[in-house]
């Protein structure tokens, strides 16, 4: 009895120790200070670790090490957060199409190139740039790591205090588990507000910050459309969500904005011209997610900005292409031809657009559309398997 | 990966996580056959992957940079001191402008796979995957184009060397004491580690250590040598020294 008491006590001494935890940050210097060293024990601990990983990002060879990608991508946050906050930061641009980027406690930021492929003007990319900063210049990898640290070290005690004292402590741990979450996403909230200021201060639209995040739920439903499923919108998060749910994040950003300065040119102009060499192959892997209704959103996106280019059509021609009803191949063939008007010149080209014909029965067509491919590429590595085909 | 962290550490906290240390776990592989070169060695050591910290109550790690930076120190010096007594000359890779970093970290981190799948499917017996039985020999390789990087050039062997070390804190240990009065196991502290040994010319892994409970507190000069003698356990000979064994 005396140890079920004792349990109780302990339980509820944690609860109010928590609060206290996160409030007691007494730091001189922010994180983005100049030549800035990290100061405690725990500090210096997560920056040594980010240290590491960011070790493993510049040698990582999904690295975008090709042209002047990542030094845009630095200067549009330098631009956002002024120069005296971006001096300290490096930027990494990853070959990796979802849709992220991330900063770490040592100030090492990686953006994948799903984000590059999405967002639509420089102002959007600054939206998303801002508040990972924000998480960086709040020390949240920090906070959120003593916060983790703090709960379950309250769980170790409750589990096996209440285990002695025979006392049921499920409730309670899912709790403070909750708890983790719940902090997590009031994070990423604060993040929010901080970058939206970066935004609006910097002269870009502060309303786009909102726009991210209403066009990454319309990608979402078509993505649930394509793969016949109910679109799912969360209105708010739920209990393990990391995040806070798009619809409360696009509603308050732009709640938020309405507030602040309107802001003036999102410069998508620059953006397209920076992000263009890249578009290819950034396409090519989206392509691939087996995710059409996303990526046709995507494309659709892309065509109200710059016109059906080459590369769209082709993207657009291989998506039907691997979804591959009869009617796919036919819209298949026809973008690949349309690609190829409209100034497409890769010889993959022929191959792909040989191969749906055949798919489709047009033999003929098919086999003139492989040859020409073999004809431009004789060295091509499947040229043995194209060859073995014709042969037939 | 914040999930992860908190699983792991509400896992550790309700005292599901068992030690991972099975008993009949072989520890040692070396080549058959296998003895370094006559004369002096020239083996080159990759950077080592070395963590130590400590773990909270609940079971986290807690990175700690000055533990971590004085580990390395010990265990570069007790490496050299080990290697100069075996007549081997020991040199740690330095990062150059050479271009080759990303090759050379992807060999890194192959090392790390084929190291976990040795242990995981050779070293444990009950996981011992039918290519992998004792009587197969010890076959494993990261690849010969490892041969062919610059940075690496002049040496004959590459070591790696892995150390994770998690020091159960003061609260750990309490609870520990509690928890065994309540006939719950918590295992307080984490020390693992493992060192090979890869052929330069044909990429093959010549000898691999791997230990789940280690000893030795890196932290201090006379630590670090225990635990880098642990670390070479079954570190091949050169052909005089395994006959004058063998004659012992």
């Amino acid at each position: 009895m005396k140890l079920r008491a004792f349990a109780l006590m302990a339980l509820t001494g944690f609860a109010t120790l928590q609060p206290a935890r996160a409030a007691q940050d007494a730091f001189q210097l922010p994180p983005y200070a100049h030549a800035y060293e990290p100061q405690t024990v725990d500090e210096r601990g997560q920056w040594m670790e980010a240290d590491e990983r960011e070790r493993q990002i510049r040698d990582c060879p999904l690295r975008i090490r090709e042209g002047n990608l990542e030094t845009y991508l630095r200067a549009v946050l330098c631009r956002e957060v002024g120069q005296d906050r971006c001096a300290g930061v490096r930027v990494y641009a990853m070959e990796i199409p979802k849709f992220n980027a991330s900063m770490m406690a040592n100030g090492a930021m990686d953006v994948w190139s799903g984000l590059l492929l999405r967002v639509r003007n420089e102002a959007e990319l600054a939206a998303v740039l801002g508040h990972e900063f924000a998480h960086f210049e709040l020390r949240h990898g920090l906070n959120r790591f003593k916060t983790q640290r703090g709960t379950s070290d309250a769980m170790a005690w409750i589990s096996v205090l209440g285990g002695i004292s025979n006392t049921p402590v499920g409730s309670a741990n899912l709790s403070l588990l909750g708890s983790v979450y719940r902090f997590g996403r009031d994070q990423e909230s604060q993040a929010d507000l901080l970058g939206l200021k970066y935004l609006a201060n910097s002269g870009y639209p502060a309303g786009s910050a909102s726009l991210v995040w209403q066009s990454l739920m319309a990608e979402e439903d078509a993505s649930a459309l394509g793969r016949k499923q109910k679109p799912k919108q969360k209105y708010t998060a739920g209990f393990f969500d990391s995040h806070p749910a798009s619809f409360e994040r696009a509603a308050r950003l732009a709640q938020e904005a309405a507030k602040l300065p309107a802001g003036g040119d999102a410069r998508a102009k620059e953006f397209q011209e920076a992000v263009a060499p890249y578009l290819p192959r950034f396409l090519t892997a989206q392509v691939k997610l087996n995710d059409f209704g996303g990526s046709e959103y995507i494309l659709s996106n892309l065509s109200q900005r710059s016109g059906w280019t080459g590369d769209l059509l082709f993207a657009r021609a291989e998506l039907h292409r691997a979804r591959a009803t009869p009617r796919d191949l036919q819209l298949a063939s026809q973008f690949y031809r349309d690609a190829k008007g409209a100034g497409y010149s890769n010889p993959d080209l022929d191959r792909n657009l040989g191969l749906s014909l055949l798919r489709n029965g047009q033999t003929e067509e098919g086999r003139a559309a492989l040859s020409s491919y073999l004809t431009a590429y004789p060295d091509a590595s499947d040229a043995k398997a194209i060859n073995a085909l014709l042969a037939n | 990966m914040q999930f992860n962290t908190v699983l792991r550490a509400s896992l550790l906290a309700c005292g599901l996580f068992a030690s991972t240390m099975a008993i009949g776990q072989e520890k040692t592989g070396n080549k058959e056959g296998f003895t370094l070169k006559p004369g002096t060695v020239r083996i080159m050591l990759m950077r080592p992957v070395t963590q130590v910290g400590e773990q909270s109550t609940g079971g986290m790690y807690e990175p700690n940079a000055d533990w971590t930076t004085q580990a390395r120190e010990n265990i570069a010096a007790s490496l050299h001191d080990a290697q100069s007594q075996l007549g081997n000359q020991i040199t740690s890779y330095a990062e150059t402008a050479s271009g080759e970093e990303p090759v050379v970290t992807q060999y890194s981190h192959l090392f790390g796979t084929v190291a976990d799948s040795v242990i995981e499917y050779q070293f444990f017996p009950g996981n011992r995957l039918p290519t992998k039985k004792r009587d197969k020999g010890f076959d494993w390789a990261v690849g010969p184009g490892i041969a062919s990087l610059k940075s690496l050039e002049g040496a004959d062997y590459a070591l790696f060397i892995t150390t994770r070390d998690e020091f159960g804190s003061t609260g750990r240990k309490v609870l520990q004491i509690f928890a065994a009065m309540g006939g719950v196991s918590v295992t307080s502290g984490v020390h693992t580690g493992h060192a090979g040994l890869v052929d330069l010319k044909t990429g093959e892994l010549v000898w691999l250590n791997a230990d789940r409970q280690m000893g030795g507190d890196v932290r201090t000069p006379e630590g670090a040598q225990k635990r880098v003698k642990q670390l070479l356990e079954g570190f091949p000979g050169k052909p005089v020294e395994t006959a004058a064994l063998a004659g012992k």
